[in-house]
């Protein structure tokens, strides 16, 4: 959708940039800004955080000072909006999502156009155009690319075997399947059934794949359609999936609580981010009964849900040739090998390929099958998430709120759809 | 003459830092708050336009009145537990003379804990899948809670974990008071053969007054503009049953990038608790002895 209509500015970028640094390579010093300082401004998450435990080898390869500056995700991004708005150069190098605000920040002018490096200086083993180009698409804007892609993540469906096995269950094949295979694990186990995001800010992420799958679309000729049929079919299936089946206090539910609880034992089928694989398998306790899928087929298809962070600099970043070798160095396949190793989906598609990758998932069928999950992600997934508008984080907002009501029991899908096209369709206006 | 002209340039240099952070770090912010209230920023925060937009949009939406009910229900249950339940803890710290000083240090640690880490602990104890608070309940034959994710129980919940820290304090205030109430009084009473009952409700209540209306204007200013306890463990959630005033601001201004419309919000909550720090200003006066 979004990514199709940059496609062809983004392909001729890379064909560009593939002339040029070939090039440009033969000069490269990774020791050229030697004892200058850049500000990295990160996401706590298990991707930021890996950054952060091999800072101290971007510091021996380059000799450059690296400050980092660590918050949780909602945190970092009020602090980099205070940043930006005082224009200050406090932050040089920053984590960003092209699929929530990259269409925000890349009108309000707080990327570097990182065109030119990508082009003209990059190391001989680089690679460019070996980093995703749907991710690469994703990140470009007005035609300037503006950041470079860490990771590929999209909610998956992770299942214990052993529960499915014991209720003589089956991971269902259809969208609508999931009702029917929680309501046999109900009667069947003390395990929760089905679990996901209810907390309004986070559910869009999980609940778009039951949007499109159903063949729901969130706007439709300028104006928001969250009371069309497939959309209301969504609405009513996640909700009542999770009021029926789902951990009580499901409506505060983000990405750390089903973590615990599936870490826990305590849920038959988790419908979570990819990212938190290694979260999740931590301690080894799930990595012998768990499976992982892609949301099943719907109606509509199957479209699901896959997004990638980036790393941008800063357009007031006062060092962007230094930060550009910190992009650099988190983008580079040595990089993202070792990140995959870690349970970090690569956007390059050669490290998938890398006989010590391959090793690595060998080592476990779950681990085989989340990167099978995630390739059929990266092929067939859409990185719509809430609406395609400037506003979109405000978007998702009011979609998450049509969920949290439902799930509070508040309000019929009617009421829930009506209130969030009103409230939505005033968005687009204002946008 | 000269030495006393001296003298008060001297007074006025030593008072110029306190004048500039005055007006750096008090005055200018809520100036420039209030500027950027009457400003219409795009979603990229680019101004728009300028005028009282802000005020009139705020006056029609529904969320801004929730907001203010949330932050006075959660205000006003917050601070009458406070003031029982620290008033009650002052006196037994008082008439306890003889405790241990790790039992009167164990009394008073919750408010010594930082809002952040008392949140995250609170969220671990009352997740209702996985806390302690539930495991109790069930294990008692009770029926479990869904605590912070109920729309009914959230503020009430919320309103616990903040008395629970915020008690002790109130508590050291009030036991401030009661050392300092004069012993002629009580001896007086005591002569007079009044109860024990009596000598509270006539004597120390009365006289303890200005005491809890001091306490009352401290939780006051905290209460009104509550924040850290809610972003650490709703977000405003259950849907937008925790929503105050304070959070509607800080999300729609650092969320949402609508810079004028947080501004009029931040702008009409310090006009409550300005208010509210006026009105327990003339009560103060009106009980002092």
């Amino acid at each position: 959708m979004d990514i199709t209509r940059k496609g062809i500015a983004c392909l001729m970028a890379a064909a560009v940039t593939g002339l040029a640094t070939a090039a440009a390579a033969q000069e490269f010093d990774w020791k050229a800004h030697s004892g200058e300082t850049v500000t990295f401004l990160a996401n706590s998450n298990p991707l930021g955080q890996l950054l952060i435990d091999h800072a101290d080898e971007f510091k021996e390869l380059t000799g450059i000072n690296l400050v980092i500056d660590s918050y949780q995700e909602q945190q970092m991004r009020q602090r980099l909006m205070t940043v930006m708005n005082a224009r200050s150069d406090e932050v040089d190098v920053f984590m960003t999502l092209p699929s929530r605000e990259g269409m925000q920040f890349a009108a309000a002018g707080w990327y570097a156009d990182l065109t030119p490096y990508i082009q003209n200086n990059v190391s001989p083993d680089y690679n460019a155009d070996g980093l995703g180009k749907a991710l690469l698409e994703a990140a470009t804007f007005d035609g300037k690319l503006t950041g470079v892609p860490l990771n590929i993540e999209g909610p998956l469906l992770y299942y214990r075997t052993d529960i499915f096995e014991e209720c003589g269950v089956e991971v269902p094949s259809s969208l609508e399947g999931l009702s029917d295979t929680a309501a046999k694990l109900k009667e069947c186990t003390d395990a929760t059934p089905f679990a996901s995001r209810g907390l309004a800010a986070a559910a869009p992420y999980t609940f778009s794949g039951f949007m499109h799958n159903m063949g729901g679309q969130y706007m439709v000729d300028g104006k928001s359609a969250m009371c069309s049929r497939e959309a209301k079919q969504a609405l009513s299936l996640y909700s009542d999936l999770l009021k029926n089946y789902g951990p009580p206090g499901v409506v505060n539910y983000s990405f750390q609580q089903l973590t615990a609880l599936y870490r826990a034992g305590r849920s038959a089928m988790s419908f979570q981010s990819s990212n938190e694989f290694g979260a999740v398998m931590e301690g080894g306790d799930r990595m012998d009964d768990t499976a992982i899928v892609p949301l099943p087929e719907g109606p509509g298809g199957s479209h699901p849900t896959v997004i990638g962070w980036g790393l941008a600099i800063s357009a007031h970043s006062a060092n962007p040739d230094a930060a550009w070798y910190f992009l650099q160095w988190a983008s580079s396949p040595e990089m993202q090998a070792k990140l995959a190793l870690e349970g970090i989906a690569p956007p390059r598609e050669a490290i998938a390929e890398s006989a010590e990758y391959k090793a690595w998932l060998d080592e476990s069928p779950v681990r085989k099958q989340w990167h099978e999950a995630l390739a059929e992600l990266a092929e067939t997934g859409t990185s719509e998430i809430g609406y395609p508008i400037i506003a979109n984080p405000e978007s998702r907002q009011h979609v998450g709120q049509a969920i949290g009501d439902l799930l509070l029991g508040t309000v019929s899908v009617d009421e829930a759809c009506a209130t969030a096209d009103a409230a939505l369709n005033e968005l687009i206006a204002r946008d | 003459m000269k030495v006393e002209h001296d003298h008060r340039g001297q007074m006025a240099a030593m008072s110029m830092p306190a004048l500039v952070f005055t007006i750096g770090m008090i005055a200018f912010p809520f100036l420039y708050t209030i500027w950027m209230s009457f400003q219409s920023y795009s979603s990229t925060g680019q101004v728009t336009g300028w005028g009282g937009e802000n005020y009139l949009r705020m006056v029609a939406d529904g969320e801004f009145w929730n907001g203010i009910w949330i932050t006075f229900y959660l205000y006003v249950l917050s601070l009458v537990m406070q003031l029982v339940l620290g008033t009650s803890l002052a006196l037994l710290l008082f008439r306890a003379k003889r405790l241990p000083g790790i039992v009167r240090s164990l009394f008073i640690s919750p408010f010594m804990m930082p809002p952040v880490v008392a949140g995250m602990m609170w969220l671990v104890i009352l997740d209702p899948s996985l806390g302690a608070a539930n495991w109790i309940l069930t294990s008692l034959g009770l029926p479990p809670s869904a605590w912070l994710a109920s729309p009914v129980l959230v503020v009430p919940t919320l309103a616990l974990i903040d008395t629970w820290q915020w008690t002790p304090y109130v508590a050291l205030i009030v036991l401030g008071g009661l050392q300092s109430l004069p012993p002629s009084v009580y001896e007086a009473a005591e002569i007079d053969g009044a109860s024990r009952r009596a000598v509270f409700w006539r004597i120390t209540l009365p006289l303890l007054l200005p005491t809890l209306v001091t306490a009352m204007v401290l939780r006051s200013v905290d209460l009104l503009r509550f924040f850290d306890l809610i972003y650490i463990t709703t977000q405003g959630g259950p849907s937008n049953h925790s929503m105050t005033l304070n959070i509607y601001g800080f999300r729609t201004g650092f969320e949402f990038f609508q810079l004028g419309y947080a501004g009029a919000l931040m702008v009409t909550l310090s006009v409550l608790v300005l208010g509210a720090v006026m009105a327990f200003n003339r009560l103060r006066n009106a009980v002092e002895w």
